[in-house]
């Protein structure tokens, strides 16, 4: 048990400051601010044929546009699968496969994200849908981790409480464990949409688009500025996500809980 | 040609490309080390510092590797620099964290008994807070090792050495005969690698922790 709260203590980042209203909106502010600044240098400076073609403003947009519904579309999937499975793994009557589950889970996490996306690229087709599967295959794992970590490290005295006072299973869950759970699965999912935005700039190589097309292009044909927009895009949008999450998981979690 | 065939073919490359990757973990773990436990002691006991280590370290953490990567290439050029340096970057940040935590979490009252006994403040660091907060900095270490090996895999978009040129070998022969072989070479000796590199730390962690705190709070 201890090690399990230990674990789930060091998963747990450190969420946004709500004191001023301010402070809040202040990062997500700074890291738009690059990222616009970022795409208006490139409409100032004089580009040649290469670069106009790549850093053409609906190319731009279409390409994150791109970004944002692979790492969409892997995290609803993560959620739909590992939340649910988490909760199971957790029940009475599985209970003692859960540090086996972990423990597997921690054997996955050693695969690089991008020996996932390209093997399943070399094993099946590239595209959009394979990036996606590879995408939620290699993210699945924090949110399903924190997800058991967190139901585990409730008390299980408060479960026993809430069972005594005439709760159901399911009342229990609902109200008790997964509540009390809700600061480390989020911190979990946050971790996996952090992971998606990355990912999905390797999902370029196997031709599902996305910002990181404009990494590749700009490394094959040697143009520093198409490839310093393409990283900036994709640093801009990792940022972005990670503050929504944060606050997310800020929102989300029970008051009185911290 | 099956993935055995595969391998015993290519045997002296592969170990080659393997002794590289873990090697460039290694250096790079070990820089980051260094340099993180330094910035975490110079900074823990002073609030504002330790927040501003962790936030901007956390930012880098935040931006995707291949996006770092690509950032490091107008400056540094391909190859192992770029490669060296997102490493170390990404290592820092849960050990500059691990490091902060670990050593705030040491019973004030033990340093207090510490100072009383005539120890100077280094002295008090190194010999009682260093070895008490060291489990967690330990631990620190270690996820960035798992960070490192995956990062490592990556840097080879960049030419940097290791395991990742076997994936990106295998992605250039998409459809031919051994790109399976190839790219499941690489992602399994990664995954090998940094199981080994973790089984180690266990190992370093049982005989380098102080007796006291053995089968305490940290299994």
């Amino acid at each position: 048990m201890t090690v399990e709260t230990a674990a789930a203590k060091e998963e747990t980042r450190p969420e946004p400051n709500i004191g001023r209203s301010w402070h809040v909106v202040l990062p997500p502010l700074c890291y738009l601010a690059v990222g616009v600044a970022m795409v208006a240098y490139t409409r100032a400076v004089p580009l040649d044929s290469i670069e106009s073609g790549s850093l053409d403003l609906p190319f731009v947009l279409r390409r994150t546009w791109e970004h944002i519904r692979l790492v969409f579309f892997s995290t609803v999937l993560v959620l739909a699968v590992a939340l649910p499975l988490g909760v199971l793994l957790t029940r009475r009557a599985l209970r003692r496969a859960t540090p086996l589950v972990l423990s597997l889970v921690n054997l996955g996490q050693a695969i690089p994200s991008v020996g996932m996306v390209v093997l399943l690229a070399v094993l099946f087709q590239i595209g959009f849908w394979t990036a996606v599967a590879a995408l939620f295959a290699y993210s699945l794992l924090p949110t399903l981790r924190n997800t058991m970590v967190g139901i585990e490290q409730v008390d299980p005295r408060l479960v026993d409480a809430g069972r005594g006072i005439g709760m159901s299973a399911a009342g229990v869950l609902f109200k008790v464990e997964l509540p009390m759970a809700a600061p480390v699965i989020l911190s979990g999912v946050r971790t996996t949409l952090v992971l998606n935005v990355g990912t999905a700039g390797i999902a370029a190589f196997i031709g599902a688009g996305g910002l990181g097309d404009l990494i590749t292009a700009g490394v094959s044909t040697q143009r520093n500025l198409v490839l310093v927009t393409g990283c900036v895009l994709i640093a801009v949008l990792a940022l972005l996500l990670d503050w929504l999450g944060g606050l997310a998981q800020r929102l989300l979690s029970p008051k009185g809980l911290s | 040609m099956n993935l055995w065939e595969y391998v015993g073919e290519r045997w002296d490359l592969i170990v080659f490309e393997t002794v590289q990757h873990a090697s460039m973990v290694a250096q790079c773990v070990l820089i980051a080390a260094v340099l993180g436990v330094l910035i975490g002691v110079a900074t823990y006991r002073r609030p504002r510092p330790s927040a501003l280590a962790t936030a901007v370290a956390g930012v880098l953490f935040t931006i995707p590797s291949l996006a770092m990567l690509g950032l490091l290439i107008p400056p540094l050029g391909l190859g192992v620099a770029p490669s060296v340096t997102a490493i170390v970057l990404y290592a820092l940040l849960p050990i500059i964290r691990n490091t902060v935590v670990g050593l705030r979490g040491v019973d004030p009252l033990l340093v207090d008994a510490a100072r009383g006994l005539g120890m100077s403040r280094g002295r008090s660091l190194t010999r009682v807070e260093l070895p008490l907060a060291w489990p967690v900095i330990l631990t620190g270490i270690r996820v960035a090792t798992q960070l490192a090996m995956g990062i490592g895999a990556v840097a080879a978009y960049v030419s940097g050495p290791g395991l990742g040129e076997q994936i990106f070998s295998g992605l250039a022969r998409l459809g031919g005969a051994n790109a399976v072989n190839a790219t499941l070479t690489g992602t399994l000796g990664v995954a090998i690698l940094a199981l080994l590199f973790d089984g180690f730390f266990v190992l370093l962690g049982r005989f380098t922790t102080p007796g006291g705190r053995l089968g305490g709070a940290r299994a």
